[in-house]
């Protein structure tokens, strides 16, 4: 958008980065074992707030396009590249079963004094160093079957609409059994 | 009242309009009218007619001319290498990527200008770039390139170089015998505008 | 001396309704959502490139991202953006009393286990954020709202294997 300047992007980057480092410390997500506890049933705290949030902001940007207050062809939507999303995804998720931790909430758990999300943190620096230095070898791997920016409504070959609130009835299905097996555990605040 | 229930209470039925609502296809104008008024002033959407006839004869690759005009109109006769989109038809999907891009210069015709204009109106304000109008469309290029005038004896240099090319041109183009050269040294032909090269949906960059 | 009792977390569907809306103001004023591995990558660009331009030359990674980044590596949305959920997250954490220097871990392991699975965790999450193109904030989350294709894939990528693996690392949890 050249509505606004550079360094008025950077701060509102910086207040709208206030906001999530806010939200996500109020909902426990700089604790690394409520984190992992969606993996094990203990605390779905990661399930309701990530498919809550996913949903707001889709359905937020959705209303947004029907009253034309934003133009959908101008939203960043992340390029598909098939291999690397799946390896990295794959990666991404061994590294969270054993930090218990993303970057975004070992910030978040850093800036409340967790030392284990700061190790965390210096380990995500040793990754993406690794990552740029060995990049000759797996550069093929990272530019592999390029699908351009496809949206998911578009592939299943339906409305963006329609797949909203298929994804809204399969979060709510999947929120009911998550507060079913929440019961099975004492409820612990960590 | 569960906050479970009270949250599914409230997002399954804004799921529902969101489903059944028709997605919005409109597309914004993106110059205000002020902008839209200051080059209509300028004129800047006019191509005179030597400038592409002297494109045609170099076989410039940037040119593509369109039509306007309703198919019929367009079978029975068109400029070399021209396309059709009719004027009705100017806002479907399917000619959008040859309106709104930034490697070719596109210029409207029809048979005078009115309706070249009309088209150059609503894609200018669509924001697209390099998109022109004929000056005088098929008419003008009739009389000019195709059976130019002979200037009087008193006229300068200009006018007889100009007159000589539309001529040859015109052979050229109206397939004549003569084969014509294109244009080196006198400027008759305008400046040709250059390509505008416009990021065609100006994302911001995003990602991790 | 009283001993404050932290306030408790908020609950979750109340919070992920107010970071959906974060992330809709972050699409609606910058056109683009939220994120979190790229601002290391600026980092680790500006750090090797300080302390040694020819590594960051080597490397076709970092060099096109120092290109493409010209001036400073470091001016970049997703690093304003982390600066403030370092103060944002602070901010919460003060007003609940949450503040203070803890290692966390499950009381059926050492803090020194936790701190070695904390840094072998960070540099696979590292690694495979790059190889990603995003992380849960970038990848998953902004790609979700988006209905990017990306972003559900490498989403899934991730839940589907910490769930798969989550049993052989139990101990570290339960």
């Amino acid at each position: 958008m050249d509505i606004i300047s550079e360094n008025t992007n950077f701060l509102l980057a910086f207040i709208i980065g206030i906001g999530f480092g806010f939200v996500l410390e109020q909902s426990g997500f700089s604790s690394s074992r409520k984190l992992a506890g969606i993996f094990y049933g203990y605390d779905t705290v990661v399930l309701k707030v990530f498919f809550t949030a996913a949903i707001t902001a889709m359905l937020g940007l959705l209303f947004f396009s029907l009253f034309g207050w934003v133009d959908l062809n101008l939203v960043y939507v992340n390029p598909t590249y098939l291999y690397s999303a799946i390896a990295g995804g794959v990666i991404m998720g061994v590294g969270f079963i054993m930090g218990g931790y993303c970057p975004g909430t070992s910030f978040c758990g850093a800036s409340i004094g967790k030392i284990d999300a700061l190790v965390f943190i210096g380990g995500l620096f040793i990754g993406v160093m690794i990552f740029g230095a060995g990049y000759s070898l797996w550069d093929q791997l990272y530019m592999a079957k390029f699908l351009g920016s496809p949206k998911v409504s578009e592939t299943l070959g339906m409305s963006d609409g329609f797949f909203a609130l298929l994804l809204i009835l399969a979060a709510l299905g999947m929120f009911w059994v998550a507060e079913l097996a929440e019961k099975k555990f004492p409820s612990e605040e960590y | 009242m569960k906050p479970l229930v009270r949250l599914a209470l409230f997002i399954v039925p804004l799921g529902l309009i969101i489903a059944a609502v028709p997605q919005n296809k409109t597309k914004p104008y993106k110059l205000t009218a002020n902008q839209l008024l200051a080059e209509v002033n300028t004129r800047t959407q006019y191509i005179a007619p030597e400038t592409v006839a002297d494109m045609m004869l170099k076989k410039d690759p940037t040119l593509q001319l369109i039509d306007v005009r309703s198919q019929d109109e367009f079978e029975k006769f068109n400029l070399t290498g021209s396309i059709n989109i009719p004027i009705t038809d100017l806002l479907s999907d399917k000619y959008a990527d040859v309106l709104d891009q930034d490697t070719k210069m596109n210029i409207f015709y029809s048979h005078g200008t009115i309706q070249a204009n009309e088209a150059w109106m609503i894609t200018r304000q669509l924001g697209y770039k390099n998109n022109y109008v004929l000056e005088g469309g098929l008419n003008y290029w009739f009389e000019a390139i195709l059976n130019p005038q002979k200037p009087a004896s008193t006229s300068s240099d200009e006018e007889f170089a100009k007159y000589d090319f539309r001529k040859s041109a015109g052979q050229a183009l109206g397939g004549g015998a003569v084969a014509a050269q294109p244009m080196i040294s006198a400027p008759v032909s305008g400046p040709v505008p250059p390509i505008q090269g416009a990021p065609k949906k100006k994302k911001a960059a995003g990602g991790c | 001396m009283k001993e404050k009792t932290p306030k408790k977390y908020i609950n979750p569907y109340l919070g992920g309704v107010l970071l959906g809306l974060v992330l809709l103001a972050a699409n609606f004023i910058s056109g683009r959502g939220l994120g979190a591995s790229g601002a290391i990558k600026s980092c680790v660009v500006t750090a090797v490139t300080t302390i040694s331009p020819s590594a960051t030359e080597s490397s076709d990674f970092l060099k096109e991202y120092g290109k493409a980044h010209a001036g400073s590596p470091m001016k970049n949305w997703l690093v304003f953006e982390m600066l403030g959920v370092i103060v944002g997250g602070f901010l919460s954490g003060a007003w609940a009393g949450r503040l203070n220097f803890k290692v966390e871990h499950s009381p059926k392991i050492t803090s020194r286990k936790r701190l070695i699975m904390a840094l072998s965790g960070g540099i696979l999450f590292g690694f495979g954020s790059q190889l990603g193109r995003g992380c849960t904030s970038g990848s998953a989350l902004s790609g979700m709202a988006v209905l990017s294709l990306g972003g559900f894939i490498t989403m899934m990528a991730i839940f589907g294997t910490a769930f798969g693996l989550a049993y052989f690392f139990r101990k570290n949890w339960i």
